[in-house]
Parts: structure tokens; sequence; C-alpha cells
């Protein structure tokens, strides 16, 4: 518990870590008011045809744009430097000679950047669910199925549809870890998970590769659309919550066995 | 640590680039992207959304239940399997509103692009649906919601056929009789999406003189030309095709082009 409250502390310092919650907090506003403004609305986007006159509508399409990349980019700027920042200042072996064990630290950073990335979706979701509500405005939603949802139900169903990335997230935020601890460089540790999230959203992009679409990271961001359908189907949201665990599991495992066999006593 | 980086990419971008050899190989197969599927699909959102357009314009006369939505789609065309995402399917779509009825065939084609995480867009026909921008009962412009629409289905839902089939439409292109350099006429047509192509024959006269009879069997989405035996007479100066379908749907009446003179 010590290691997790100084891991906190460390991360409280860091000015990376405010950026990322200052720019999740703020950066939705300014969104909403230009999306606002377009005198056409962007129809590629699911929701994007009713989001210059629809808050829920602005919400949902930010969070589609959203778990393209930021989503991932936002945690991996924190998970992704949480081992390897030791490396950069060469303090593996100070932080080690606290009574600390090695595997003790390991699940404290991987708990706090879990913990971090759940704060950032968080504080994401509500300010730009806010700022949308505010700019644009908390008319009756039109949901997948043509159906009409009234505001009272839409906006538990943004919230919930913004809570369904939190797997995914933590997905990446394992994967961010892994690649942390494995490459020693903060950079590697941060650009890679975003880069290897583009992939995958390419490789699910095409056609006939559904197999393989469905072990993919990025496939669970998708499963929020079964809540907006009517009946709404959850099929994808468990299979995500299958998929993210697995490779939750899969990178932690790896990354433990690489920090426990590392030889440290170099410097 | 980066030589080892770059190997492991490497490997990545081989093992993606293999990966997507077999698919593009295989094509679609596998896919939750299915013709059935979107047969469930589309009429749902259609029904809702078309039912939204008429509350726009003041109507309350129909709900979603009593139009009476059914689909058949279709991608590509009749030598490709109706599965996968694409831009390339069309759905054929009949329903009842007492105010704007079906035309001949029974049905309006929707263009439909849909994706891999099983969502598509829909694009309405205008002529029974409406044009982009319609005037509201209230008398403002307002965007149409049935001229193009989104939607998603559920890729665990149903996969069995619908049974929803409708005829290809052979429809004239020609729109004059024109000739070929021996005088004798030539037909020009189009058998659009539908479940079994279109197949009949053409009567073609000029005036009371019979320029004879061609029969006709294509396959759905293809284009043909028909050529008539017998030379145009000197003097006529329109002919009428009269069409008889034995397989899908075809013009009700006959259709009466203008004659042209031949090139040459």
């Amino acid at each position: 518990m010590t290691a997790v409250r100084w891991e906190l502390r460390k991360l409280r310092a860091q000015w990376r870590a405010r950026a990322v919650l200052l720019a999740a907090l703020l950066g939705p506003i300014p969104i909403a008011f230009i999306l606002h403004g377009q005198s056409r609305p962007p129809k590629d986007s699911l929701f994007g045809r009713f989001a210059t006159e629809n808050g829920f509508a602005l919400s949902l399409l930010i969070l589609g744009f959203a778990a393209q990349w930021a989503l991932p980019l936002l945690t991996a700027i924190v998970a992704g430097d949480i081992f390897a920042s030791e490396d950069q200042h060469g303090t593996w072996k100070t932080v080690l000679t606290r009574s600390t064990s090695r595997s003790g630290l390991f699940w404290a950073k991987v708990l706090v950047a879990c913990s971090f990335a759940v704060l950032v979706v968080a504080v994401l979701a509500a300010s730009t669910t806010t700022a949308a509500l505010l700019v644009v405005g908390h008319q009756p939603l039109i949901g997948l199925s043509g159906q009409t949802i009234d505001p009272h139900s839409a906006l538990r169903l943004v919230a919930a549809s913004w809570a369904t990335t939190l797997p995914p997230v933590l997905g990446f935020t394992c994967l961010a870890v892994l690649l942390s601890v494995w490459s020693r460089n903060p950079a590697v540790g941060i650009a890679a998970p975003v880069v290897l999230g583009l992939v995958m959203q390419l490789v699910g992009a095409l056609g006939g590769l559904d197999p393989a679409r469905q072990g993919l990271l990025t496939t669970p961001f998708d499963a929020w659309h079964g809540l907006l359908a009517s009946p709404h189907f959850t099929g994808p949201l468990t299979q995500g919550l299958v998929v993210c665990a697995v490779w939750g599991v899969v990178t932690l495992a790896a990354a433990y066995v690489l920090l426990r066999r590392r030889d440290i006593t170099g410097g | 640590m980066r030589r080892s980086l770059l190997t492991m990419l490497a490997v990545l971008a081989l093992v993606l680039a293999a990966g997507g050899a077999v698919v593009a190989a295989s094509g679609g197969e596998g896919s939750t992207v299915t013709r059935a599927r979107l047969e469930r699909s589309l009429p749902v959102v259609f029904a809702h959304t078309y039912v939204r357009e008429a509350h726009l314009l003041g109507r309350h006369d129909i709900t979603p239940a009593s139009l009476h939505a059914q689909a058949m789609c279709d991608k590509h065309g009749p030598d490709v399997a109706d599965v996968g995402p694409g831009g390339d399917w069309t759905c054929l779509m009949s329903w009842t509103d007492p105010q704007v009825p079906m035309p001949p065939e029974g049905y309006g084609k929707f263009e439909m692009n849909v994706h891999s995480n099983d969502c598509y867009t829909a694009g309405g026909p205008s002529k029974l649906v409406g044009f982009q921008t319609i005037t509201d009962q209230h008398g403002d412009d307002v965007d149409n919601p049935a001229f193009e629409f989104d939607g998603c289905f559920d890729p665990s839902s149903s996969n069995a056929p619908t049974g929803v089939l409708f005829p290809s439409l052979f429809t004239v292109t020609s729109t004059t009789a024109g000739q070929d350099a021996a005088g004798r006429v030539r037909l020009q047509f189009t058998c659009g999406t539908g479940s079994a192509g279109c197949a009949g024959s053409v009567i073609a006269t000029a005036g009371d003189v019979p320029l004879g009879t061609e029969p006709f069997d294509v396959k759905e989405e293809a284009t043909g030309t028909l050529t008539f035996p017998t030379p145009v007479p000197s003097g006529a100066t329109e002919v009428t095709f009269t069409v008889t379908m034995s397989t899908g749907v075809g013009p009700p009446k006959p259709v009466t082009l203008p004659r042209t003179l031949p090139v040459g």
C-alpha cells in the first residue's frame, strides 16, 4: 500500500498526467461549440447527422471519435510511461531498495495506471456530455433502430455507452504497461499502443476478417451500439468483456514475467 | 532493444499482410454482415424513420406496424455471395402507405453502405420517400429523415432466410428507336436487382407493320440490346414496343419511341 501511495504521489507531480486530465476536462468544450456551429452535420459518423441539433447525439459522436485513437492515447500517456520512466531516470535501484518487493511495486504501478484510466474516461465522459447538453440541448434522441428515445432514457444510455469503453481502455492500459516494461522507453510505451490501436482498427474495417475482428482490442469500442438499438442487444458487450479480459491477463502476465526476470543490479 | 522492437513491428506487419491476403482471396466468408440480418433490420429502422417523416409533414394516420415493411437485400449482383460489408448492397423494400402507393413493381430501391461493425447507412428512393429537404407542417425546410438514415443490427440475430422475394424490373433505356446500318431497329434495356432476373419477349411495330418479336432472358443487374429482324419502313416516324414478361416486371403499357435515321 505504501508503494501505491508513492506511485500516486509521483503521478500527481507529473505535468503530463495533469495535462491529460485537463485536456479531458476542457477539450470537449470547444469541440461541442465548433460542431454545434457547423451548417452541415458530419453524416459520415454514427449519430453525426443529429449532432448539430441534439446534445446526446453529439456526445455519442465524440465517443465514437475518441475511441479511434484518443482514448488509447490518453491512457497510454500514463501507463506507457509508468515503468519506463524509472529506466529513463535510472531510479529502479533506488525504488527497489525501499522495502518494496518487485511484485509489490509492479501491482502498485498497474493499479495506479488503471485507476488513472478510469478517472480519465469518467472525466471525459462527464465533460463531453455536460458540454454537449449545455451547448446543443437535450432533445429526444433518435436511436439506431430509428426509434425515438426520451431525454431521460437517453442520458442513461449515453452514460452507459461511455462506461462500455472502460474494458477496452483498461485493455489498452495493460498493453501500454507491457510495452513500457519491455521497451524501457517512454516514447515507445506511449506511441506504440496508439499505433497498434490504429492498425487494429484498419484490420477490423476490412471486410470478411470476422474471426480476427472479434479478437481485436478495438472491436469492443463499438459494443455500445447495441444499447442504442431497440430491442437493445448486449452480445458484443459480453464478448468484448471476455476479449479485453484475455488481453489484460496476457499482457500483464508477460509484463510481470519480464520485470521479475530482469537484472536490475546493473542500473 | 530498438532493433528487437523494429523486428516485432516488421513481423506484425507481415502477419497482417498475410492475413489480409488470405481474407482478400477468401472474400467475405464468415462475416456477421449477411442478407438475412439486413432484411430483418432495415424494415424496422425504416418504419420508425418513415413515420417520423410523416409526423414532420403533419400526418398521423400511419404507425411503424401499419406499414408492414419488408425487404429483400442483395450484394453486388447475381454472381456475388450476399455476405460481408460494402457499399454495393441494395435492398428492395415494400410498405403500405395509403397516401403513397407503391410503383407497379411493388417496391422501392434503397442504396446501402454496410460497415464491418454491423452498422449501415441507407439511402431511400426519392420518388417514394421524398427529396433530401422537405417542408414540414409549419412551412419550414427540414432534413427528410427517410432520405438517408443510419441503423445497426445485432450480429447474433437470426440468420435464417426471410423468404422475402421481389421481381426484377425490366426497363427500356432507349430514348429513341435507333437503327443499325441495315435499318433494323434496336432496343436497349436494363434488368434491375431482383430475385430471378428478367425473361419474356418484346414485339416491335412501326404503325401497322410488325418488325418482329425478340425473346430475352437475362440475369438481374444486367443490360442488353435487342435487334428486330425486319427493317423499319421508310415512312414510319415512331416504333412501338410491347413487352410481355414471363419472369420479372416490365412496363405495363407499350413503349412508343420516335424513330431516328440510321447513322452513315
